[in-house]
């Protein structure tokens, strides 16, 4: 293998690991001496500070000086308002308030010094002095307008205001000595730090380089070993079992896998060599397999095939089985709609024989009117057979009156003209009596006629109420025919259900049995293929092992 | 005032002077001659003789008269051996004027049928009652003993 690549992957990467830790270490170190640099006295910060509380200082009137006390105080002496003059008191009360309260302040915040006695003692006692003298004496004389008395007040407040200044003069020129000389000690301070930063920096720097030299140095020895496994494992790797790994006097890790990969070298020869034997009695034995397996293969194709045609006669006996037992369904609802069909007529027929019962009844009733009719047309047949008989002899005696009347000659002239009235009377009665006669004669034809009709219908009526007597009894018969067929149908039926069940049965183990042969094929066909696939596997077994150089052969 | 009675023998109608006639009667059931020719229907008793009834009908259309009501028997004053003649007809039922005649024909078989009526719609001829029998039938009427 490459030895220089390896060398340098490792070693550059320490190298970058090393560079990258120095730059950081480099910002760090900077950041800190710019931080120290910026707060440091008479930096930026201080500077700016300063300024702020100098401004403040020349700004405001210092409470810790009574200027403005006496200031106020000498106001007051000219003030001529009285209410300008109560405001005046009452800012000077305000003053010593405040300046009692901040001298308590210093009293606890000051360290014990000269300038702290000078403060709170020198100084404070010629301002309590001076309010004292204010209050008891200045003010009162104030307001009872004593002029001299305020001034002599004054005059002593004025006294005491001198020596409160000059005891604050000193007290300012002590606290400028204090600030000059703690502004010094804290530049030595830090000029010192950033020594101590700087040594520091170089130290680790010096620490880091020399780690950087033994892990080089290290990471050389290793890849070098490693390089001489690696190389060992590729002639492995290609087939060269012959290598034979130098005795390392190492102890280390890398002096260990040397002599592991000697042992495992050693250890894959012999396998090979097995293997090599193996594979060969693997190989015929995969023949025999793949050869076994055909064999089977064809039987069960075979199988497979005569179960397919069993199983389509099967179902197709089935089939012809369903067909038939839907037919013979639809035959016996055919049958079932004929018995219904023909109880219906029957029950149609029973209301048309009472139908026709009636109407024999009322061809009877008729017939009866009928004849009783015809009796009265008899008897008006004798009346009017009378009256034309009456009619005739008239019509005789008138005929004979008249003949008489004329032998009488003269004398029957009158009893002629009246034999002819009674004649020509008779002759109307004949003929009112003919045209009865004729109209009974046609109402006896129509009654004739019409009895004759009646008993025509009558008899016809009898004879209909007989064929469908006739009939309904054949509806029963039809009836009860049908009903038995339908019985019969539906056993037929049964057994052909039964037949059709029997046949989907043996229709569905044809198909298991099917699947099964088909399963079989399958799974043949997968062992062939398997086989298939051990033989290529033996082979390339073999031409791969047949790549391993055994030294002993 | 002279009147006819009509009547009719089978379709013919005809009429006989009212001067001839002695009586109407009806058809009465008459007795039957023994061995008489057709023609002669019975003899009728009247007024105490037997008047033989001879059928115009037959006589006249070669049939027996219907038996109707109008069929009657006109009883003639023939005077054949001082006996009546009955002449059985149909329709005798009216009595006509008869005094308006017109001349029909002459038909020298049968010297009975005369002139017809002339007022009457179906103009009947008249009927000569003395020559009306034929000579068989007037022989046997005055053959027979009173």
């Amino acid at each position: 293998m490459n030895m220089s690549r390896g060398e340098s992957q490792l070693a550059s990467r320490l190298s970058v690991f090393v560079l990258v830790f120095l730059a950081l270490y480099a910002v760090f170190a900077f950041v800190a001496w710019r931080t120290l640099e910026a707060v440091r006295v008479k930096g930026p910060y201080y500077n700016e500070i300063m300024l702020g509380n100098e401004l403040i200082a020349d700004v405001l009137p210092p409470p810790q000086y009574i200027i403005e006390s006496y200031l106020i105080a000498l106001q007051l002496m000219d003030e001529k308002s009285s209410a300008e003059a109560s405001r005046l008191i009452e800012t000077g009360n305000q003053l010593r308030v405040t300046y009692e309260a901040r001298q308590e302040y210093w009293k606890r915040v000051l360290d014990d010094s000269p300038m702290k006695d000078l403060m709170t003692a020198t100084a404070a006692r010629a301002a309590l002095e001076f309010y004292r003298i204010r209050d008891d004496i200045y003010v009162p004389a104030i307001r009872t307008d004593d002029r001299s008395a305020a001034r002599a007040a004054l005059d002593q407040m004025r006294q005491r205001y001198d020596a409160h200044r000059y005891a604050i003069d000193d007290v300012v020129k002590m606290a400028q000595a204090r600030n000059a000389d703690y502004e010094k000690r804290a530049n030595e301070l830090i000029n010192e730090q950033i020594r101590t930063l700087v040594l520091l920096a170089f130290g680790v720097v010096l620490v880091v380089v020399v780690m950087a030299w033994f892990a080089r140095r290290a990471a050389q020895s290793l890849s070098a070993r490693v390089h001489l496994v690696s190389d060992v494992a590729g002639r492995v790797a290609q087939g060269d079992l012959t290598t034979v790994i130098p005795p390392s006097d190492a102890n280390d890790e890398a002096g260990r896998l040397l002599g592991a990969i000697g042992g495992m070298t050693q250890s894959l020869r012999g396998l090979v060599t097995r293997v090599k034997q193996a594979s060969v009695e693997l190989m015929s034995t995969a023949t025999e397999f793949a050869a076994t397996s055909r064999q089977q293969e064809a039987t069960v194709q075979g199988f497979g095939a005569s179960t397919n045609e069993i199983a389509a006669a099967v179902k197709q006996i089935a089939a012809t089985s369903q067909e038939l037992m839907a037919t013979m369904e639809g035959l016996n609802a055919v049958s079932g709609q004929t018995a219904d069909l023909a109880e219906a007529g029957q029950s149609g027929l029973s209301n048309l024989d009472s139908t026709m019962d009636r109407l024999a009844q009322a061809a009877n009733a008729m017939s009866a009117r009928l004849a009783a009719i015809r009796e009265e047309a008899a008897e008006i047949t004798g009346v009017v057979t009378t009256i034309s008989k009456v009619a005739d002899q008239t019509n005789l005696l008138s005929i004979n009156a008249a003949i008489e009347a004329e032998k009488a000659g003269e004398q029957g002239l009158g009893f002629l003209v009246l034999a002819r009235e009674i004649r020509r009377l008779a002759d109307q009665t004949a003929v009112a009596t003919l045209d009865i006669e004729q109209m009974v004669k046609q109402m006896q034809t129509a009654v004739s006629a019409g009895v004759m009709e009646i008993d025509r219908f009558a008899e016809e009526v009898r004879s209909g109420v007989g064929t469908v007597d006739r009939v309904g009894g054949q509806f029963g018969q039809i009836i009860s025919q049908v009903k038995t067929l339908s019985e019969r149908f539906d056993s037929v039926n049964h057994g052909m259900r039964s037949q059709s069940q029997g046949a989907r049965q043996i229709g569905e183990a044809m198909g298991q049995l099917l699947d099964g042969a088909r399963q079989t094929s399958v799974s043949l066909r997968e062992f062939n293929s398997a086989t298939e696939g051990l033989r290529e596997a033996v082979t390339v077994l073999k031409t791969e092992i047949a790549k391993f150089k055994l030294g002993n052969e | 005032m002279m009147l006819a009675l009509t009547f009719r023998a089978g379709d013919t109608p005809l009429a006989i002077d009212t001067r001839f006639v002695v009586e109407v009667l009806p058809r009465l059931s008459l007795q039957r001659a023994a061995l008489a020719p057709e023609a002669v229907v019975g003899l009728l008793p009247f007024r105490q003789t037997l008047t033989p009834v001879v059928d115009l009908c037959w006589l006249v259309a070669g049939r027996s008269a219907r038996n109707r009501l109008g069929t009657r028997i006109i009883v003639t004053r023939v005077e054949i051996g001082r006996r009546f003649v009955g002449l059985l007809a149909e329709d005798v039922s009216e009595l006509v004027d008869s005094r308006e005649t017109i001349m029909g024909l002459t038909n020298p078989e049968h010297p009975w049928l005369g002139e017809h009526l002339a007022d009457q719609t179906e103009m009947p001829m008249m009927v000569h009652p003395s020559e009306l029998l034929p000579d068989a039938l007037r022989q046997l009427f005055e053959a027979s003993p009173a």
